[in-house]
């Protein structure tokens, strides 16, 4: 079930109802019900998928937490990892590494690689990339002893599986989301009415913003030899909008979600593109997954405790994994790499601490330079097409596109950058809270009516789904 | 009382959202996006609707008339308004939703609909068009137009993707049973027999497309047959003369290509339809076999396509079944096809 959907429509306001009839023992029952209704509405069969690893991290977490052996822990930690990132492996990274790893250097003759395909039709499950890190999280936070193991099976299903951000994040840690889940929550209308509004506001910059510009970027991207280099610039930038509206309005959406329900989630976003550095940028951008790298892979590598050498091989690693992390196919490699390399010229020449007048502007324009030129690798289906996309684009050359730029997009467009301006980590509720009740009552209007009349038709699912 | 306030205002605000959106993007976005809602409006004012996929068109460059099937057969009827409904993909449960929105006062008094019988088989059922004519048709539905609007942004159609829908085709074609009399289990076992020959001949690429086209047994849980139904059941409680014209099919063709046992499949299909919708009362031009192979003018590909002699036949095959409706408004067109018709009231 996606967000915006009919289904989800209908479905929401029937669950929060009856979490709010239901006497509070029952409360988190009927949220794993839906949870998995929710997830189970894709396909049944990835139920399946999710209740294994549930009971995997389930059975390894209570044993890390009741053992003291320390060889048996460490051998109980590997098996969940081994367990979970082979699951992720199996169904996110197995086509891909028989086609671009075993048959590209020869390792398996193509017909092996044909019988594979005919025999494997793994299609992706969908949010395996965001439940899988936040089991992750979980047991090796048990292991750790960061946080006790929790003792009922079907309270830690529901941890794994919250239906606002099963698929696509914020991922939560243990430590933050659990406890909430099992708290009392009473109607509270000023609650209510928060999570409402930052639901609107997110269906308004994924249905408004992204679902109107992924057919421009679309057309540019499926056939960037006949676009101008002007529009392979601004078929750049509308990627780079298209993709930041899209994930931003869904983590909104299910902030607003969880908020109804008295949940708070990790906010993921935070402008982003007023960022003056690539350090800065990551530390804005899907927060949740930078800071789950940083906690379980950056500083196990041994963080800043190195030489240079070691610590930038480190930053290299984190960001090439985050690009994997975000797909099986070599653009996304180089789009972790390309920020990678930029974070250690940024540390390495002091760019982040120049200071003279219109520093803060160069920055700026420095890093976005950066951000939306590796957008290109993130887009483009091959490493080759996003360099000839690239050398095109630098080029100046004409083309035959005919791109339609409606003054409605570009109105929305500009209103949401507007909204970044003036909202942080895009709290319309709070900027709601600070109007006057015609301003605000005028705001739910027209987002309404654009939402309503206006909304991208094109069947766009959310980006982040396929990750 | 606050409360009550603030439903009222906001039940005024969509109230007021809908008038605005029905007199300013509306129309525009019906005229990029539903354009024959606006046909709608003609039809509503006419005596006959004709009903069709593109087989109305003159796809044949070669042809001197551009003119439609609807257009000829509107000559043989000069004294009454015929116009047609016709959607490229499209299928009776396309034109079940047009139909619906003609208005109960309007003049139509015949309803003319061509009965594509490929249009019934898991190709076209499971076709990766008809994401985008479920999208159209969430317009067609009579509601407010701001909540029809939404309801296209919110997917609230069969939405499959294309991998999805080819998923469901060839599982149709793996596991849908054919008659005893055919020679394999299925229609993917049909196609892969090693008689067939090389791949890489067009000719037997083409026997492939006619068993996938037509190797099926229509029955009423056909989707296309519960649309036809629908269509039989609006037709009567409006009270409009319903005809179903089974359009031409190159049956010559297939019988070159892949023999008796497809035809004969075919035919059978053929008079199911005709036989059912008959004991419905309705009148059927059954024209599976009206055409010779030469007038049909894809040559890669089976489709309903045809020159313009074979437009003009099946035509007036229509024009003359409908004289049962109609028979002091027919008068004889200034052309002729120089075929026998093989339908005659």
């Amino acid at each position: 079930m996606v967000f915006n959907s009919l289904t989800f429509l209908l479905f929401f306001p029937s669950v929060a109802l009856v979490y709010f009839v239901l006497p509070h023992r029952w409360r988190w029952v009927l949220l794993l019900l839906a949870s998995y209704a929710f997830y189970g509405a894709w396909k049944v069969e990835y139920l399946g998928l999710i209740m294994m690893s549930t009971l995997v991290d389930y059975s390894v977490s209570r044993f890390l937490d009741q053992s003291q052996d320390e060889l048996k822990r460490k051998l109980a930690l590997g098996a969940s990892i081994v367990t979970n990132l082979g699951l992720l492996f199996f169904f996110k990274y197995a086509n891909w590494f028989v086609d671009d790893v075993l048959v590209a250097t020869s390792l398996v003759p193509e017909g092996w690689a044909y019988q594979w395909h005919q025999h494997w039709q793994v299609l992706l499950p969908v949010g395996i990339s965001f439940y899988t890190f936040q089991t992750l999280s979980y047991t090796i936070d048990v292991y750790f002893r960061k946080v006790k193991s929790e003792s009922n099976l079907l309270k830690f299903g529901l941890y794994v599986s919250f239906f606002p951000q099963l698929v696509a994040g914020p991922i939560e840690r243990f430590s933050r989301l659990h406890h909430q889940l099992f708290e009392r929550h009473p109607w509270d209308w000023q609650r209510v009415r928060a999570g409402l509004q930052i639901m609107l506001f997110g269906f308004f910059i994924k249905m408004c913003v992204a679902d109107n510009l992924a057919p421009i970027v679309d057309q540019v991207f499926a056939a960037p030899e006949q676009a101008s280099s002007e529009q392979l610039f601004w078929g750049m930038f509308s990627f780079g909008l298209q993709i930041y509206s899209d994930f931003h309005g869904y983590s909104l959406i299910a902030i607003g979600t969880a908020r109804v329900l008295g949940i708070r989630l990790i906010d993921n976003f935070n402008s982003p593109y007023f960022s003056t550095s690539i350090k800065d940028f990551w530390s804005r951008w899907h927060i949740s997954l930078s800071t789950w790298f940083r906690d379980y892979v950056y500083i196990p590598l041994g963080g800043n405790q190195h030489r240079v050498w070691k610590w930038s091989l480190n930053i290299l690693i984190v960001f090439a994994v985050s690009g994997l992390w975000h797909g099986a196919n070599w653009t996304f490699v180089i789009w972790g790499c390309l920020h990678g390399l930029a974070y250690l010229v940024e540390s390495f020449t002091g760019f982040r601490h120049m200071r003279f007048i219109g520093s803060k502007w160069l920055q700026w324009l420095m890093t976005m330079s950066v951000v939306f030129i590796a957008w290109v690798f993130f887009r483009a289906p091959t490493a080759s097409v996003a360099a000839n996309y690239l050398q095109r684009m630098s080029d100046g050359v004409d083309g035959s596109l005919s791109i339609d730029w409606d003054p409605m997009i570009i109105s929305f467009v500009g209103l949401f950058l507007l909204s970044d301006v003036v909202m942080r980590h895009g709290r319309f509720n709070e900027w709601c809270d600070q109007r006057h009740f015609l301003v605000r009552w005028s705001a739910y209007a027209f987002l309404i009516y654009a939402i309503a009349g206006f909304a991208g038709t094109v069947n766009h699912p959310f980006i982040y789904f396929q990750f | 009382m606050k409360a009550a306030f603030k439903i009222s205002l906001f039940a005024l605000l969509l109230i007021g959202m809908n008038e605005c959106y029905q007199r300013t993007a509306y129309p525009m976005y019906v005229a990029a996006h539903a354009d024959q809602l606006l046909q709608v409006e003609k039809v509503k004012n006419c005596d006959i609707v004709y009903t069709s996929a593109s087989s109305n068109f003159s796809p044949d460059e070669w042809n001197e008339s551009k003119k439609k099937m609807s257009q000829f057969m509107a000559e043989a009827y000069p004294d009454m308004l015929v116009e047609a409904f016709n959607i490229p993909a499209s299928h009776a449960g396309t034109h079940l939703q047009l139909l619906r929105r003609i208005p109960a006062e309007s003049q139509v008094q015949t309803v003319v609909c061509a009965v594509n019988l490929r249009s019934m088989g898991a190709d076209w059922i499971n076709s990766e068009l008809e994401t985008a004519l479920n999208q159209q048709a969430v317009m067609y539905a009579d509601r407010p137009p701001l909540l029809n609007r939404l309801l296209v942004s919110l997917n609230a159609y069969d939405h499959k993707s294309v991998e999805e829908r080819h998923l469901l085709r060839d599982e149709a074609w793996n596991n849908t049973p054919l008659p005893d009399y055919a020679p394999e289990a299925n229609v993917s076992a049909w196609c892969a027999a090693p008689k067939w020959g090389d791949w890489r001949d067009p000719k037997r690429q083409l026997a492939d497309q006619f068993i996938k086209q037509y190797a099926f047994v229509v029955d009423e849980n056909n989707p296309r047959v519960q649309d036809f139904d629908q269509i039989a059941i609006l037709a009567q409680r409006r009270g409009w003369n319903l005809v179903f014209s089974i359009l031409p099919e190159n049956v010559q063709l297939a019988d070159t290509l892949v023999g008796k046992l497809l035809t004969r499949m075919m035919r059978e299909n053929a008079n199911w339809l005709e036989q059912r919708y008959k004991a419905m009362g309705v009148l059927v031009v059954n024209q599976l076999e009206a055409l010779p192979s030469g007038h049909f003018v894809d040559k890669d590909f089976p489709t309903e396509h045809y020159d313009e002699a074979g437009r003009k036949h099946i035509a007036m095959n229509n024009a003359m079944a409908l004289r049962k409706f109609h028979p002091t408004k027919y008068r004889n067109p200034t052309w002729s096809t120089n075929m026998n018709f093989s339908h005659s009231p």
